[in-house]
């Protein structure tokens, strides 16, 4: 069984039901290209290679094509962890813009996720930001709550806000305001090795339901194996961290506050709830008591999971559908006997929905990215070439870029992407992409606050840290966030 | 009668001090043009910086206020800084970074410098090799050591299980109690070639004669060590000291690369968390009382860098 088949009643039933409350709440909706209420593997097969966009004409609405003028930008690049597939888009849109708008002069720069945040702050204290930038979902609010973004919605680049998940316009709003378009949207999925689960005595065509099966299973795998089970990642001021913990946390009950229910007031502090001691107690007892999971989990990224997984020393972890593409590009480089046991892997690799948490909640973390427009009060020499600016956007986020700049490793930010050829050809061509694509209903974004990136690249990190480590009780660890999360609202030192 | 002509007297000579200063000042005014865009430069980049970060310092920056929006808060920062257990923890790490850093680095250069001091075949290869720590980038020297200390395959690891020495990969760098030792193995590791150079140097400049004098006169080897060699290498280590010392309580790149100051701040130090409350945190009121609170641990430092180094321009006039 190469292929998991993740449809069905039981996911149709929950896909209505959580896509309404997690994605649609918010602001009223008009009526958006696709039908949301339908969305499931087939739907959205369904729907892809329906109808064809022309970008250079769209775009030439909103910025002639023969407009001259500058323009700065940062992005949050391709990285180590990424596929070569995705590479070549981020090269092929670059030389595209430049040749649709041949008089705009771009000088564009590639971050990676961790360093993107630092840089950009400091740049902006410095009023020597770019004029553009693309952020991660968390960054949005953070700056627009500091004014340093000009408001901006999808209907200043010729689209309509209907165009886009109303989960990621939550993030791109401050204060009833919309500071920016989201360009790509994304939740990951449950990969596993069927071959190390059949070796464990476990079925290798079921991936764990429940979290407490995670941690059965990671312990199986070490016992009977002697590898790591689960691909736990704990490393502070890293991405990867809350994309994996916090499914978890939400999963048992838990939050950081109430960000997983329909329409969060952020007000009440649920880090250390009985629910969210439960979450942090899975992963101690993974990693403490069991010792099923990678020992350097603490300095670990996703990245650093990958080559593991790929060794056969991995037997199950939370990732993008990209991974399977990036052990591709792995096997290749791989020689010897370990190009033959890579492949192994790879023809042993499943992929199925993040499991639930013991009151069946599933959830995984409704992450992506958003463009914006700087002030030019902030940006190196004073002023923002916004024609320019909103040529960049309308391409990026118009339905064949973001697509394409979304292409192995998450999901068009605009929903007319899933309308167009290319969904059709990365859908025959990208394995287990359904599965990450049904998992989008069961999206839960970051609080939308500016306090969001210390909660969520230091505050839950040292938590689980202070946890694995037996610096603190689990009890006292979970605390010990929830304190440090109220000092913080509180605006504390 | 007697006042006013003193204090009329002590006119003249105030007076007569300022024109003479003038007059000197402008006797050397060239001298002054040659050092303005040097001191123009330092004041831009080393005056104002220094200025600003004092007075952000009294500032709270809540990350969700933009920093032109900051509020007084007086010494509390500093408060915060004293009260809170995590600085006697950092303080503390960077206290036993330093010390084992300095030390052990110190005397493994100087340990080098003498046995290289010898003349035998080989000697410059052997040389060039120990130089090779300090002149490779930090952050690959860093990336590289992750690797090998790396707790699930790490070449130590593997080593070590292959011989069967350990039933699995000791945990270097994923636990509180063994993160910080093995961080100040690799800093001792880049730092301990430039210490032998500096030992090196200063060894060149005993003289050869009151050696063969002191074997002469019956001295072990031992004894003229430690009654030669020694007293002439006396400000050159202390010089090489302080600016290890000072090097090491600045070190950002190892600790920070390797472990990002985890797990649990236990491989943080003041700079890698000065760092993380700036950049991470955007605590940029607290991050710049703890620069205030470095500079000045560095600048007493510095004094006696300063008086090291003028004491051995006096010894040379002297000699």
């Amino acid at each position: 069984m190469r292929r998991i088949t993740v449809g069905g009643a039981a996911l149709r039933g929950a896909v209505s039901t959580a896509l309404t409350i997690s994605l649609m709440s918010g602001s009223a909706l008009a009526a958006p290209p696709v039908d949301l209420s339908k969305w499931s593997p087939e739907y959205v097969r369904s729907i892809a290679g329906t109808q064809d966009f022309d970008t250079a004409g769209d775009c030439a609405k909103v910025t002639p094509l023969d407009y001259k003028g500058r323009l700065t930008f940062w992005y949050q690049g391709v990285f180590e962890g990424d596929p070569d597939l995705l590479r070549q888009y981020y090269k092929d849109f670059f030389a595209t813009f430049r040749k649709t708008y041949p008089n705009i002069q771009l000088e564009e720069q590639a971050l990676t996720y961790n360093d993107l945040l630092d840089k950009f702050r400091t740049a902006l204290l410095g009023n020597a930001a770019p004029m553009a930038v693309r952020l991660q979902i968390l960054g949005g609010t953070e700056f627009a709550s500091k004014g340093y973004l000009q408001p901006l919605k999808p209907e200043d680049v010729g689209y309509s806000t209907e165009d886009f998940w109303p989960g990621a316009m939550k993030a791109v709003t401050w204060d009833g305001v919309t500071y920016g378009i989201p360009t790509n949207n994304e939740t990951m999925a449950f990969i596993w090795n069927a071959d190390i689960f059949k070796r464990a005595g476990l079925d290798p065509n079921k991936p764990p339901a429940t979290w407490d099966d995670v941690v059965k299973y990671s312990k199986q795998i070490h016992d009977k194996l002697g590898i790591a089970g689960y691909g736990l990642v704990a490393r502070k001021n890293a991405g990867n961290t809350p994309y994996r913990f916090m499914p978890q946390l939400w999963a048992y009950g838990g939050g950081v506050f109430d960000e997983a229910k329909a329409n969060p007031t952020y007000k009440e502090i649920e880090l250390n709830s009985p629910q969210s001691k439960a979450a942090l107690q899975a992963s101690y007892d993974m990693y403490v008591r069991d010792k099923s999971v990678p020992v350097s989990a603490l300095t670990n990224q996703q990245a650093d999971n990958q080559p593991l997984f790929l060794a056969g020393q991995l037997g199950m972890m939370i990732s993008h559908p990209s991974d399977y593409n990036v052990m591709l590009d792995l096997q290749k480089k791989a020689t010897g006997t370990d190009k033959d046991k890579a492949q192994t892997v790879i023809d042993n690799m499943r992929y199925g929905l993040i499991p639930t948490g013991p009151d069946g909640k599933r959830a995984v973390v409704f992450g992506g990215s958003n463009i914006h427009i700087l002030k030019p009060e902030y940006v190196e020499g004073g002023k923002v070439d916004e024609p320019a600016a909103k040529a960049i956007i309308c391409m990026w986020t118009s339905p064949e870029w973001s697509l394409k700049m979304a292409y192995a490793g998450s999901n068009p930010g605009n929903l007319n992407g899933f309308k167009t050829k290319w969904m059709k050809e990365r859908l025959d061509s990208i394995k287990f992409l359904d599965v990450t694509t049904s998992m989008l209903p069961y999206g839960i974004p970051f609080p939308a606050l500016p306090q969001s990136p210390e909660i969520m690249n230091i505050i839950v990190p040292d938590m689980l840290q202070n946890a694995l480590t037996g610096a603190m009780t689990v009890d006292q660890a979970a605390d010990d966030a929830a304190k440090k999360v109220k000092d913080l609202m509180g605006g504390g030192l | 009668m007697t006042i006013v002509s003193g204090k009329a007297e002590a006119r003249r000579t105030l007076q007569s001090a300022r024109s003479d200063v003038l007059r000197k000042m402008w006797e050397h005014r060239a001298d002054y043009a040659y050092v303005l865009p040097a001191i123009a430069v330092m004041l831009i980049v080393i005056a104002y910086p220094i200025y600003y970060t004092i007075e952000l310092s009294f500032f709270n920056t809540p990350p969700g206020l933009q920093l032109r929006d900051k509020i007084f808060v007086g010494f509390n920062n500093y408060t915060a800084i004293l009260t809170s257990g995590v600085f006697w923890q950092v303080t503390f790490n960077t206290l036993i970074w330093t010390i084992a850093s300095t030390f052990f680095s110190f005397v493994l250069g100087f340990a080098a410098a003498l046995a290289l001091h010898r003349d035998f075949i080989g000697r410059g290869v052997l040389r060039a090799i120990l130089i090779i720590p300090w002149v490779i980038s930090a952050v690959a020297a860093s990336y590289i050591w992750k690797w090998i200390y790396h707790s699930d395959f790490g070449i130590i690891g593997a080593v070590l299980v292959e011989l069967g020495w350990a039933e699995r990969p000791p945990n270097f760098i994923d636990s509180v109690s063994t993160v910080l030792p093995s961080l100040i193995v690799v800093n001792i590791w880049r730092e301990f070639p430039f210490a032998m150079i500096m030992m090196t140097a200063g060894l060149q400049t005993v003289p050869e004669q009151l050696l063969r004098a002191a074997k002469v006169d019956g001295a072990n080897a031992w004894q003229r060590f430690w009654h030669v060699t020694f007293p002439h290498l006396r400000n050159v280590s202390t010089v090489t000291i302080l600016l290890l010392a000072v090097a090491n309580f600045n070190s950002f790149i190892i600790p920070w690369i390797m472990t990002g100051g985890g797990p649990s701040n236990a491989s943080h130090i003041w700079i890698t968390h000065i760092y993380e409350l700036a950049f991470g945190r955007q605590r940029w009121g607290v991050a710049s009382a703890y620069s205030v609170l470095l500079f000045i641990i560095l600048m007493t430092l510095g004094y006696f860098y300063v008086r090291a180094l003028s004491g051995n321009e006096r010894k040379d006039g002297g000699a």
